[in-house]
């Protein structure tokens, strides 16, 4: 990937083509690049991460959320919760943004040939795997068994909807889709239960399997002891980190854990080197 | 043989840049205190007083414009400062502690990205390090591996000597050019007995130990006894020539406006606060942890260097009276 | 108590009053954490350099022995009864250590429904004065050592306290440095005035000291910090260091207890106290305010009396 400017803050610009509004506050951006060269040099690898600029409020930290092959465009989903989120969310179709990027380590997909994947996500923690899941769906053959174990508080608060419906229809994934208790409507086809559990009842195997866990802190620190239980390595288990992060060039100090850098060492990590982190994040 | 320097003639030398075009940045007295500023004659060089701020400024401003924005008809533009107008600077009267802090940084700044804002100014920039000959019982540089005259980081080097004046020596081709540049300036011969330096007297510390010790001490009941006081503010990483931790804001507004690069300090409590109102360091003690860790730890892992070079800024200036030196000696003697 | 005559250099009292404090100091501090009356005093600990001290949150009868009071004591240790210190202590009743100005502070927070008056145990002490910035504290305490505050202190002598430590020697007249550098001020036309505190505030750096040391800058979410709408701008640059320094005391207004450790904790020397004693100044003159020893219910802008100057209101 280039960095074809000396200045290392300075985004590339691009006009967003689409948006999607996956529930009543996270939204999906679809954003081409308007440098052609930009966009036909553009390459980046899945867990990899940028930061994108409503100019005039700042910019904030995202994944890079569509599939790696996939090109011509790039998307990233975000929740509205802050100063820039916002004002990302009102810019309209056509409206410019901005994005540096990519940044981080990724996920060495190269080492999950011929492997099964186990992908367990809750809420808005469902872009960074969604982005290795469309991967590994292009090159589907190499891959073995997939399931996707996902969950939300409620229906509405599920990201990708249609695409949750397109993994179901598909022969050659499991898709577990489940909602916390109460969370469901009338029509729910999926589980009830919060994701470790309804992890532990899908119960995949761990046999030649690599687990791909993204969600809040909460499910993760219960989805775990589930993995292990059901007989992951902590080697086998891969998640990514969310500190703030700031210059995403491991040089404004603030997303260190330890003397680990998010941004530069990260976003993705083994369970194993969570866990010889300090507990800090 | 030794080159010398009058008081005078380094004046002149100031002088003689200044009108050359040259930037020349030293100590200089403000009002009631002394920073380092352009100056723009060299009499206004203020030497006896260790600057209020540190050097890092001339390399790393408390605030500088990245880029600027502007929307028009639709269309957004960007257009970033242009670096190659950054101008050419002499720092001239820095001590060893200011003096060796941008070389360390020099790590950060360049690891896979380098950061053009830092390493354009320490490119076209000319470092006149001073021998110190004046401390006070805040000052350890000689407890973290630097000494009153330690050439490290200058590219010219003065001793003052008895009689007035200074020894000069040039430590690389930087430094040689200058005085090639102005070498009617220095005289050959001349007293060249350096007066005493100002060597604190200071418990001295392992830092190989303390960072042992910091590895597997990231519990301990020590951070919260040691700053339970700390009131949060950033007045130690801002005085500090080695801390660089900043924050990246869009000021203006949303028709056009400035990306700005600003001095932000892991103190403050909103440092990793996430916009969820999630915080991993939570509580003051574990933010004093990072300040700590980071510069005896962290920074020696990464880049193999201490991120500090006991300049005593940080001892003077905080409000709560928390010593870094003490903390440090407390760690040393528990490992 | 006036003595003789004074020059700026010459140690300003016996320093055998602080030893007496200290002791007084030590011997309450240790009764109380003994008689298990309170879980904490906060008091003032020795530092590693001659002559400094800082913070201590003392909870053993140990600790409580080395509590010292000295010149260096500076800290307003009002501090860590608000809110935003407040997680430095332990939980149940405190004892603190107060100056007469850090007493002002305390009684605000009290006004302010921060605390309690019987939440605290108020250890007042005697205070003949304390170090300024910047001062060399390896040296006795000498009138051009002294904080600016105290060469006008009027409460050298902390009242409504629950025991006061020391005694107070004579003290000398001194010059009202600060009066005379306000009354300086305002002798200035607007323009002139305008253009002294804009090169103040060119100097900030904006470590936020100022605030993190106040008693009374203890918003859970400041002003200064919020960014929904950006307020105010982070970065140091005269805009958003003039924006800041003018809302800092304006909202100190009718509650700043004059402890001046704004000013004092400044690495820029920005002389902050001007401000807020402006500030108090106005308010005594409109509305006969002043911040005491004693816990008021209603500040100068939180109340309103019919007779209340109007003459702004256009």
């Amino acid at each position: 990937m280039c960095i074809p400017d000396k200045n290392i803050y300075k985004p590339y610009l691009a006009t967003i083509e689409s948006v999607v509004d996956e529930t009543p506050d996270i939204r999906t951006l679809r954003l081409v690049f308007q440098d052609e060269a930009v966009r036909d040099s553009f390459t980046f690898r899945a867990g990899q991460f940028a930061e994108y600029s409503a100019f005039g409020f700042g910019e904030s930290t995202f994944c890079i959320a569509s599939a790696p092959t996939r090109s011509g465009y790039i998307e990233c989903c975000f929740r509205a919760v802050g100063r820039v989120t916002e004002a990302l969310r009102r810019l309209e179709v056509g409206e410019t943004v901005g994005v540096r990027g990519p940044y981080g380590n990724s996920f060495p997909i190269e080492q999950f040939f011929g492997r099964n994947l186990v992908f367990v996500a809750g809420g808005i923690a469902l872009p960074p795997l969604r982005t290795l899941i469309w991967q590994c769906l292009d090159w589907r053959d190499r891959f073995g068994d997939i399931t996707i174990v996902y969950g939300a508080r409620t229906e509405s608060d599920l990201v990708y909807k249609h695409e949750l419906a397109e993994w179901q229809g598909r022969g050659d994934v499991r898709l577990v889709k489940t909602v916390d208790p109460g969370g469901n409507g009338p029509n729910w086809d999926g589980q009830v239960g919060f994701v470790p559990t309804v992890l532990e009842q899908a119960a995949p195997s761990a046999e030649n399997t690599i687990a791909l866990v993204c969600g809040p802190p909460v499910m993760i620190k219960f989805t775990l002891p589930v993995l292990e239980k059901l007989g992951f390595a902590d080697e086998a288990i891969y998640t990514t980190l969310e500190n703030r992060m700031k210059c995403g060039l491991g040089k404004c100090g603030r997303c260190n854990v330890g003397n680990v850098y998010v941004c530069k060492d990260g976003p993705v990590f083994t369970a194993a080197q969570v866990k010889a982190m300090p507990q800090e994040f | 043989m030794a080159k010398t320097l009058s008081l005078d003639n380094l004046h002149r030398l100031v002088d003689a840049l200044l009108q050359e075009g040259v930037r020349v940045v030293g100590p200089k007295r403000t009002g009631t205190l002394t920073v380092y500023a352009p100056l723009t004659r060299g009499e206004e060089l203020e030497l006896n007083e260790l600057p209020r701020r540190s050097a890092k400024e001339t390399f790393f401003p408390p605030c500088e414009t990245i880029l600027s924005f502007e929307k028009r008809d639709g269309r957004t533009t960007v257009s970033d400062p242009d670096l190659d107008r950054l101008p050419e600077t002499v720092l001239i009267g820095v001590r060893p502690c200011d003096a060796a802090a941008p070389g360390i940084l020099d790590a950060v700044f360049s690891w896979d990205y380098d950061d053009p804002f830092f390493l354009e100014r320490r490119k076209r920039t000319t470092i006149i390090g001073i021998a110190c000959t004046s401390s006070d019982d805040a000052c350890f540089c000689t407890a973290v591996g630097l000494t009153p005259d330690a050439r490290q980081g200058s590219d010219l080097f003065l001793v003052p000597v008895e009689g007035g004046g200074f020894a000069v020596e040039a430590l690389d081709a930087k430094g040689s050019a200058l005085k090639e540049r102005h070498a009617a300036l220095f005289t050959a011969g001349g007293n060249t007995v350096p007066l005493p330096l100002a060597e604190p007297k200071v418990e001295p510390l392992d830092l190989e130990k303390i960072r042992a010790w910091l590895d597997g001490n990231f519990e301990h009941p020590l951070w919260k006894e040691i700053a339970d006081r700390c009131a949060g503010c950033g007045a130690c990483a801002f005085l500090c020539p080695a801390c660089h931790c900043f924050d990246i804001v869009d000021e203006g507004g949303e028709g056009s406006g400035c990306r700005r690069k600003h001095w932000d300090a892991c103190g403050f409590g909103k440092f990793t606060m996430h916009a969820s109102a999630h915080n991993p360091r939570d509580v003051q003690p574990q933010r004093y942890r990072n300040r700590i860790m980071h510069k005896f730890k962290y920074y020696r892992d990464k880049f193999g260097q201490t991120l500090c070079t006991g300049c005593g800024r940080c001892i003077r200036w905080c409000p709560v009276g928390i010593d870094i030196k003490a903390v440090l000696d407390e760690i040393n003697k528990k490992s | 108590m006036t003595q003789g005559q004074q020059t700026e250099s010459t140690p300003l009292v016996d320093p055998a009053c602080y030893a007496a404090a200290t002791a007084a100091i030590r011997a309450e501090a240790v009764r109380l954490l003994e008689a298990g009356e309170v879980t904490a005093v906060v008091g003032y600990r020795a530092g590693r350099r001659a002559g400094s001290a800082m913070p201590e949150v003392a909870t053993t009868a140990e600790a409580a022995a080395q509590l010292i009071f000295t010149p260096g004591c500076q800290n307003n240790l009002a501090l860590f009864l608000s809110k935003a210190k407040r997680e430095a202590l332990p939980k149940g009743k405190v004892a603190v250590v107060v100056k007469g100005c850090d007493l002002r502070a305390l009684a605000g927070l009290i006004g302010e429904s921060q605390l309690k008056r019987d939440e605290v145990h108020v250890i007042g002490v005697a205070c003949p004065g304390v170090y300024g910035a910047g001062a060399d504290l390896a040296k006795p305490l000498a009138a051009e050592s002294l904080a600016r505050k105290c060469r006008e202190c009027k409460v050298h002598l902390p009242e409504g306290t629950d025991v006061v430590a020391g005694t107070l020697p004579p003290l000398p007249d001194l010059a009202p440095l600060e009066a005379e550098e306000l009354a300086r001020l305002e002798a200035m036309t607007p323009q002139e005035r305008w253009a002294f505190w804009t090169e103040q505030f060119a100097r900030c750096i904006r470590c936020l000291a100022c605030r993190q040391v106040c008693p009374f800058c203890f918003c859970t979410q400041c002003l200064c910090d919020r960014n929904r709408p950006q307020a105010v701008d982070t970065s140091p640059r005269p805009a958003g260091n003039t924006a800041w320094h003018i809302v800092r005391a304006m909202h100190l207004a009718g509650r700043c207890a004059g402890c001046a450790e704004c000013e004092r904790v400044c690495p820029m020397d920005i002389p902050l106290n001007l401000l807020n004693r402006k500030m108090a100044q106005e308010l005594f003159e409109l509305y006969g305010f002043e911040t005491t020893m004693q816990p008021q219910e209603q500040g100068a802008l939180t109340s309103y009396r019919d007779g209340d100057d109007q003459s702004f209101i256009k």
